[in-house]
């Protein structure tokens, strides 16, 4: 038994391969040499002495190993006596790798752990959910350390030995009740309490809780106040339109976005009926391009014309037309019947206010109710413990209470610059990274009401019939992410 | 058979009687096929660990030009500058990828072909034409996710989890177009394939197995397979009927999935009436089983490797069962852990977290049994010892951060957080892996007939197990401090500016551990045809598949008559035995009262054994109606 797998490891073929790939990391770790301040541009003849001599250093450790793995066997094949054992090596490296890895553990818990958000809760169920967390962590914790160390030990300890035979043990009855019912207990506990935390979280539903409606669509996030009659105005997303964002219930921009409708639609039908003629002028422009042989040079253009021959020709161009029209009645048909609704249109949507940036006040109990226009988004408030998903057709909910203000914050993290930020985090499109509102916690009410007096409100209350909303503060736009980003 | 006839059916192919094509393509050995699922695996498995560089490196040096991604990636890499589109495509597709392809169909695909029929004693599986069938789904599947990786309009981009309405509106993103039907019909081709796995599976265990191999004798890697099987055979269909769905919403106009939408530069949809939740309850009935379809196998193989290199009896055989069948009840009733903030009932929510918890115990009492199987061991540290041991261990780091996130108050906070991140590619993606290698290292000679070399072994094994920590563990802290994920960069963000050197410590990590992957390819390929000539049954191990021949494989396994199994498969180390173990297929020829007092007292003899967990086996053969 011994014998062979001695044999296996006698194969100086594995030196070439480890001195191989040695110099293949040889870059890598040029790069771990300079993680502070990374290279521009990849330039070897750049490195400096210390980058030479750590990657020196480095093909010399695995070199040594690989040696000792080789002198250890070829000496074995001399005297016939095992002296390095595989065995033991490995027993030794763990040992060594829970030193180190404990050590590692400690540092990460030191260093970063200082970035964790705990105990600095922003808001009022904060305190309960990281006391949910210690719990959690403390128990973890003890298992983790516990079952590793024995782990790690126990391969040191019990490495192969030929003169040794291992215990040949089955079963222990007692023993696997005992850590059966133990994390089953200690789990039980773990379950009353997040149990406890959660209704806790969940059910804060508050008589004075005031409402805030968060909007959130690709790539960015709104936010309706109810104005001065504390109302909502109805919404539905058939209202929705370049000045209607939100889709709000207000009859002006709800018959314009009909009319427009209306409007576009004669225009997609005096495409459908000149639809042959257009036929005729694509396979016409299609064939003059080929006939000058341009096709080689704009291999783009030429695609696109190709593509719209083909169109064309095959009647998909037209059966997409009376698709959009379809789709475009329908919306229209829908708000026709939502119209005569007078309840829906009771202006209590005039005086909402549609914001980008959301205020709140110190202390006092907020319900944010969450609407999605386009796909799954998801708000997520990490410093007030925070996150609901945003889903379309769906409303979502979540109410909690600030208890720090911003400029509390910022005095705390002595960063005069620091903002809490409401982020998107449900994976929702190409700038789904950049999509977040920022959050203001303020100390009193009177501040709160200064600011939200310079917000317009959705309608001027003043005879104009103009929708005011401001669709011009996009912190993205779908086209084009990448202007967002500077 | 005489020698003579097993030289003359290992020539066979020489005197044409298995062409080429039936032996190596389309083969029906068994052998075979785990062989092409082993193989397919590992390059699936390149292509999805290159992918997470790629990624890894834009999120390390955001502001930073590679030419290398430009070179690879053409127009998604203009300047050198990953695309936020392409980023989106290159996460889904490795996540797709490294679950689907490499820890579903090659681990589970691999082994459960190699070894269910060589272990139960069987001559092949119950069908090896649908077996064949399986791996040839598998192969197309795997082209048309590939293929769908260079449409123009880039790759599918919702995650891995394609949730709609995002994955069900072409203009929603662009990955969502022709990327995402590929996707879909790489996903069904999947499923497909792992149905027609599955049934061959449960039925070679449950009808199969040769002369005396009760399934109280079966070595737990089969125990393993079984019930990945019944996991795979219940809930693959559901996410059929979740996709079919999806295909219905995107090319037929249905709204199963999609209401109340409008999208930018289109208007209004005329959808109404669909609940995108509805597509995650269906989503995840399949996806919290398939983490278990990933993770069960792997801990049937480290059951097994654990046991053989310890030379001891894996402690608590029939606890083991059980916990592996606790397991898999429990873990079609927990899916709702994974949408506790979708705006669920929290009554709900609670239902699912308890049930979440309950799951932890069985999970636990596996953990503390391998590791009591290592205490007073004799432990050789082969390659394969040494990736189940690390198995073992991230199955415990990860393990336990799952009780973070099951319990439905803390989740409010870690829900798509990084902390997320670590928690699965340690407890299902590491270990998962390293129980694949464990299963590679362990039978590379019952495959090739050859042996790896050990000392490439090593370094693979600790350079890996060293980065994978350095790679997933500080992504605990970023999750807890309120890092998103799936996120392109995250400079944006003045709170994450101190996770800057983080990420470069993070990449530079995963490409060395990228980089030892090379060295395990070299190994294995090189091995393959230079390695040294393996001897009959060279760990030493009790099971059945080291008594059919090693030098030729046959189809059929075993020349002349199917083994005889006297005696499970854990006999390591009996006091009354001179070598340190006792394969299931040698007869005792040292009856109990043959043997000295005293020595026969401390070995039991077969019949307690077997009785011990009798009632609990009558029991299960009474509910799969076995005889
Ligand atoms: C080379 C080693 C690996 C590295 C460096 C790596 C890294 C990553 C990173 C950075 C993400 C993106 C996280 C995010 O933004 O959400 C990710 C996603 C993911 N990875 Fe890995 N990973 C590795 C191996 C694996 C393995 C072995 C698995 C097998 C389970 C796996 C499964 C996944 C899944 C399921 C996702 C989620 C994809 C999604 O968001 O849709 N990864 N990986
Ligand atoms: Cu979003
Ligand atoms: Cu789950």
């Amino acid at each position: 038994m011994t014998i062979t797998l001695n044999r296996v490891l006698r194969n100086s073929l594995s030196k070439k391969v480890l001195t191989a790939f040695s110099l293949i990391l040889a870059p890598v770790f040029a790069m771990a040499a300079d993680v502070v301040e990374p290279p521009q541009e990849f330039n070897p003849s750049a490195w400096d002495w210390s980058t030479l001599l750590t990657l020196a250093l480095m093909l010399l450790v695995i070199l040594v190993i690989a040696r000792a793995f080789d002198i250890g066997s070829l000496t074995e094949k001399i005297s016939g006596k095992r002296l390095v054992s595989p065995h033991k090596i490995n027993g030794w490296v763990a040992i060594i790798f829970l030193v180190l890895g404990l050590i590692g553990v400690w540092y990460e818990m030191v260093y970063h752990g200082k970035y964790v958000l705990l105990n600095d809760a922003a808001s009022e169920h904060g305190a309960v959910y990281d006391s949910m967390f210690m719990w959690t962590f403390g128990f973890t914790f003890v298992v983790f350390i516990i079952t590793e160390v024995l782990l790690f030990y126990f391969m040191f300890r019990y490495s192969y030995d030929e003169n040794r035979k291992a215990l040949y043990y089955f079963h222990n009855n007692k023993l696997e009740v005992i850590w059966t019912v133990v994390p089953a207990i200690v789990l039980t506990f773990l379950v009353l309490r997040g149990f406890n935390t959660w209704s806790k979280i969940t059910s804060a539903d508050n008589e004075d809780a005031q409402e805030i409606e968060v909007f959130a669509y690709q790539f960015g996030w709104k936010a309706r106040y109810a104005g001065a009659d504390n109302k909502f105005g109805d919404n539905s997303f058939t209202f929705i339109s370049g000045s209607n964002p939100l889709g709000l219930a207000v009859e002006g921009s709800v018959d314009e976005l009909s009319q427009s409708l209306t409007d576009e639609i004669a225009g997609l039908e005096a495409l459908i009926a000149s639809a042959d003629d257009s036929a005729a002028v694509w396979s016409a422009r299609l064939k003059n391009f080929e006939a000058q042989g341009r096709q080689r040079a704009y291999p783009e253009e030429y695609k696109k014309i190709r593509e719209m021959a083909m169109d064309a020709e095959s009647g998909a161009y037209v059966r997409g037309l009376e698709k959009e029209i379809k789709r475009k009645s329908t919306n229209i048909k829908r708000i026709a019947k939502f119209r005569a609704d007078q309840n829906m249109f009771n202006k209590a949507a005039y005086d909402d206010k549609v914001v980008t940036e959301i205020v709140l006040v110190k202390n006092q109990p907020y319900v944010f109710k969450f609407r999605a226009r386009d796909v799954i988004h998801s708000a997520y408030m990490p410093e007030f413990r925070a996150q609901m998903n945003c889903v379309p057709g769906m409303s979502t909910q979540f109410a909690f209470t600030p208890i720090k203000t911003t400029d509390e914050a910022r005095a705390e993290k002595g960063n005069p610059e620091y903002d809490y930020f409401l982020y998107c985090n449900k994976i929702c499109g190409a700038a789904h990274y950049n999509m977040k509102i920022k959050i203001t916690v303020v100390e009193n009410q009177a501040q709160y009401e200064t600011w939200l007096a310079q917000q317009a409100p959705v309608v001027a209350p003043v005879e104009a019939p103009a929708v005011e909303a401001d669709p011009a503060t996009d912190t993205t736009s779908q086209a084009t992410p990448s202007v967002a980003l500077n | 058979m005489s020698t003579a006839a097993l030289h003359a059916e290992h020539e066979a192919h020489h005197h044409h009687k298995e062409s080429f094509i039936s032996k190596y393509v389309f083969s029906m050995d068994h052998k075979m096929i785990s062989k092409q699922f082993l193989i397919t695996g590992i390059i699936m498995g390149m292509i999805g660990m290159i992918m997470s560089l790629l990624f890894r490196l834009q999120l390390a040096w955001p502001d930073d030009q590679f030419s290398i991604i430009e070179t690879l990636l053409g127009k998604w890499g203009v300047d050198g500058k990953l695309d936020p589109n392409f980023y989106m495509g290159l996460v889904t597709i490795h996540g797709t990828i490294m679950v689907f392809y490499v820890l579903t169909a090659g681990l589970s695909g691999t082994f459960s072909n190699l070894l269910i029929p060589l272990q139960v004693g069987a001559r092949d599986m119950a069908s090896p034409f649908m077996n064949m069938l399986s791996y040839w789904f598998f192969f197309m599947s795997s082209v048309v996710l590939l293929i769908s990786v260079g449409v123009e309009t880039g790759p599918a981009s919702g995650g891995w989890t394609v949730y709609p309405p995002l994955s069900a509106l072409d203009k929603a993103m662009p990955g969502s177009g022709l990327g995402m039907t590929l996707w879909l019909v790489a996903i069904i081709l999947f499923i497909v394939s792992s149905l027609l796995g599955g049934i061959n599976y449960i039925s070679t265990v449950l009808n199969q197995r040769t002369k005396g191999m009760s399934m109280n004798r079966l070595p737990l890697t089969i125990w393993a397979f079984f019930f990945t099987a019944v996991l795979g055979l219940l809930s693959f269909p559901v996410l059929l009927g979740a996709g079919l769905f999806l295909i219905f919403d995107r090319s037929f106009g249905t709204s199963f999935y999609l209401s109340d939408i409008y999208l930018e530069g289109v208007g209004a949809l005329e959808n109404i009436g669909g609940s995108p939740v509805l597509y995650q309850h269906l989503f995840w009935f399949l996806g919290h089983p398939e983490v278990y379809i990933i993770l069960m196998p792997a801990l049937g193989i480290t059951s097994e490797v654990i046991s053989c290199n310890a030379r001891k009896p894996i402690f608590g055989y029939t606890a083991m069962v059980i916990s592996l069948l606790g397991i898999a009840f429990l873990s079609f009733i927990v899916w709702g852990h994974h949408m506790f903030i979708t705006g669920m009932n929290p009554f709900l929510g609670s239902v699912f977290m308890i049930l979440t918890l309950i799951i932890a115990v069985p999970s636990a009492v596996k953990a503390f049994n391998y590791i009591t199987t290592l205490w007073k061991g004799n432990l050789r540290f082969t390659p394969a010892m040494l990736f189940s041991i690390g198995l073992v261990s991230f199955f415990i780091s990860g393990g336990l951060t799952g009780i973070y996130l099951g319990n439905a108050a803390l989740d409010i906070q870690m829900h798509d957080s990084y902390f997320v991140v670590a928690h699965f590619h340690l407890v299902m993606g590491s270990a998962a892996i390293f129980g694949m290698f464990a299963g590679i290292y362990q039978w590379f000679p019952r495959m090739y007939g050859r042996m790896m070399n050990n000392t490439l072994g090593y370094f693979h094994f600790w350079i890996t197990f060293i980065c994978a920590y350095l790679v997933f563990f500080p992504m605990h802290f970023m999750g807890l401090a309120g890092v998103p994920r799936r996120y392109y960069q995250f400079t944006l963000v003045e709170q994450f500016d101190v996770w800057v050197d983080v990420n470069k410590l993070i990449t530079v990590a995963a490409i060395v551990a990228g980089a030892a992957q090379l060295l395990f390819l070299y190994n294995f390929f090189v091995s393959i045809f230079r390695g040294k000539k393996s001897p009959q049954n060279p760990w030493g191990a009790n099971t059945l598949e080291w008594s059919a021949p090693i030098d030729v494989r046959l189809h059929g396994n075993w020349p002349g008559d199917l083994p005889t199994v006297y005696r499970g498969p854990y006999e390591y180390s009996r006091p009354d035995r001179e070598e340190d173990f006792f394969p299931q297929y040698v007869p005792d020829e040292s009856a109990p009262e043959v043997l000295e007092p005293e020595k026969a007292k401390s070995a039991p003899a077969e019949k307690e054994v077997e009785e011990e967990s009798s009632v609990f086996f009558a029991a299960i053969k009474r509910v799969f109606g076995l005889g």
